[in-house]
Parts: C-alpha cells; structure tokens; sequence
C-alpha cells in the first residue's frame, strides 16, 4: 500500500514467496503460522474488500491476492516447496530429457502403479494409501535433512522420487472419486 | 484443455487400443528388460523384447503409467521392434516415434522416454548373453 495515500500498488517483479509469507527461506515451515499469515494477507488484499475501489487497485487486488494463494499453495506442500527452494538456489529443475535408471526404486513404483491399476482390488486402496504416505513421510524428512546439510544435489534426487509418489496420491485420489 | 491442444488421433488411438500390454518372463535368458522413468514428471516406463537365437527380436511388451504420449510412444516402440534385429532396434530415434504420433513439442520427452526404454531393454538383453564379456570390459 502507498504509505501517502494508502491506494494498493501492484506486487513486486519476481517475489520471494518466503518473504511474501513472513518465512525463513528453509525447508521446514510451522504450518500454523504460514496458514495464520495466509489469512490475514488475504483479509488484507483480497478482491471483495476492493469492491469500491478505483479498477487499477482491484487489479492489483486480484493480483495480490491470486500471488498469495500461490505463495501459499507452494510452500505448503513439501515437494513444491522443496523444489521452489533448489529454484532459488540455482539448481537446476529436473529436465523433461532426463531419464531415471534406478531400477530398484522404479520397479517399486511400478509395483505400487500395477496394484492401483487392478480393477478390483477395492481393499487394497487403504493398504496402498498408507503406503504413499509412509514412504512420502520418510523422504520429507530426508529432504529436510539433505537441505539442513545444504547438500542440495542429494535434495533433488530426493525430491524426483517424491514426484513419483505424488503422482501415485493423485491416481489414488482420482479413483476414490466415484465416477 | 487448450484450444489448439488437441490430442492426436494417433495417440487417443494407442491409448484406448494400446497394443502389447503386458510383461514377458524377465527371467528367462533370452528376455530383455527395460525400467525407465521421467524425473520432472514422475512417469514410468516398462519395455520388454524377446529375442530369438537369430538375434531377432519376436515378441515385445510394455507397461507405462504417465500420460497419454508417454503409452502412445512406448505401444508404438512395441510395435516397431517385433520383426527387427537388435541392432535394428537400436536404430530408432525418438523423433520417429514423435512424428509418427504427431507428438506436440511439450511432449517430445514421452518419445525420448521410450527411445530410452527400448535401448535399456536391449542393453539388458546384452548383458544377460555375455555377462563374463561385460566383467572383463568393466576391468579393462
């Protein structure tokens, strides 16, 4: 806000998501504090409180408040924030070309996609969800450790395999939902 | 869905006939296996060849979990090694996988995936003819 005339400016070029929500640039966040700092930033911009506002500052209101959901939404979930982290640290992302030999790992994954895909397990879903959640349990906290060391190459790695599983909670989702 | 994002027939096609699904015994000698997988999208890709005492490969199946190009892409490299040598095989490029299913370029990387299963299944399949070559390759 103009501190003269209090009317809303746009957000900044390029903003640091953590600075935007009040957070150390690190791994870990308290979620309670991140989701308390998302709803005052939002009782704050949002575009219903700029109803009778000039239209540059409720495009700027939308804009605000679209870069806070965003904010939000990346750093709570672990492997989009680990991934915004490496981001602004100059590591590079996964490149659409690489390509994963790890057989061990990757015939884990498909195991887990076979037993999704079988029409019939119904029972199974509880067994597999547990599972998802265990193993994305265990590679947060190794994420976590990996940042804590700063041995970000290691955090990507980690976070690749986290990709995978995320996909598999989405396949799990989608098949929850009656058709 | 875009406007102008339009799937191609070629790969709708695949992905509802998808031809050779399945899995081939990866123990047997002559069976070759190849596990690849997507880090930046998290698919998985599963190709298989089975190749006769001539060198030629008679049989090929795949399991793929991703997106529509990355079944299309890893059903058509089924298809087109059955009937080729190895070392035919070896020959095919991911661009002709891509043309041939009219991939768009955000999806060039599913035909690259599959380019890739293929060579690690004939690599494997190599490998299990002549381990006691690879030792003493890895030595020298």
């Amino acid at each position: 806000f103009c501190p003269g005339c209090r009317a809303l400016q746009p957000p900044g070029p390029r903003p640091d998501l953590f600075r935007l929500m009040d957070c150390d640039r690190s791994f870990r966040v308290d979620a309670q504090q991140l989701q308390r700092r998302f709803r005052s930033l939002q009782r704050a911009v949002h575009p219903d409180r700029f109803g009778q506002r000039p239209p540059k500052e409720q495009y700027y209101s939308e804009q605000h408040s679209s870069l806070i959901n965003k904010a939000y939404q990346t750093l709570l979930n672990p492997l989009s924030r680990g991934l915004y982290l490496l981001e602004l640290h100059g590591v590079k992302p996964a490149q659409e070309t690489d390509c994963d030999g790890d057989s061990v790992f990757l015939t884990e994954i498909m195991e887990i996609n076979e037993k999704l895909a079988e029409p019939k397990n119904e029972d199974i879903f509880e067994e597999i969800e547990t599972l998802i959640k265990v193993k994305q349990e265990e590679l947060t906290k190794e994420v976590t450790a990996a940042f804590e060391r700063d041995d970000l190459q290691e955090a990507k790695k980690l976070l690749a395999k986290m990709k995978y599983f995320a996909n598999l909670e989405d396949k799990l989702k989608n098949k929850k939902i009656p058709s | 869905v875009a406007v102008g994002d339009a799937v191609p027939w070629q790969v709708v096609d695949h992905y509802e006939n998808p031809r050779n699904v399945g899995s081939l015994d990866r123990k047997a000698k002559n069976v070759g296996t190849g596990l690849v997988g997507a880090p930046a999208c998290g698919d998985v890709m599963k190709l298989q060849v089975e190749v006769d005492e001539n060198g030629k490969i008679i049989d090929a199946r795949f399991k793929t979990f991703g997106c529509g190009s990355a079944i299309a892409s890893s059903s058509l490299a089924t298809e087109w090694v059955k009937g080729k040598t190895v070392d035919e095989a070896l020959k095919i490029k991911n661009t002709d996988i891509a043309k041939e299913l009219c991939l768009p370029p955000v999806k060039l990387h599913c035909s690259m995936l599959a380019e890739d299963a293929i060579k690690a299944a004939l690599a494997d399949y190599k490998l299990k003819q002549d381990p006691n070559k690879e030792e003493s390759e890895k030595k020298a």
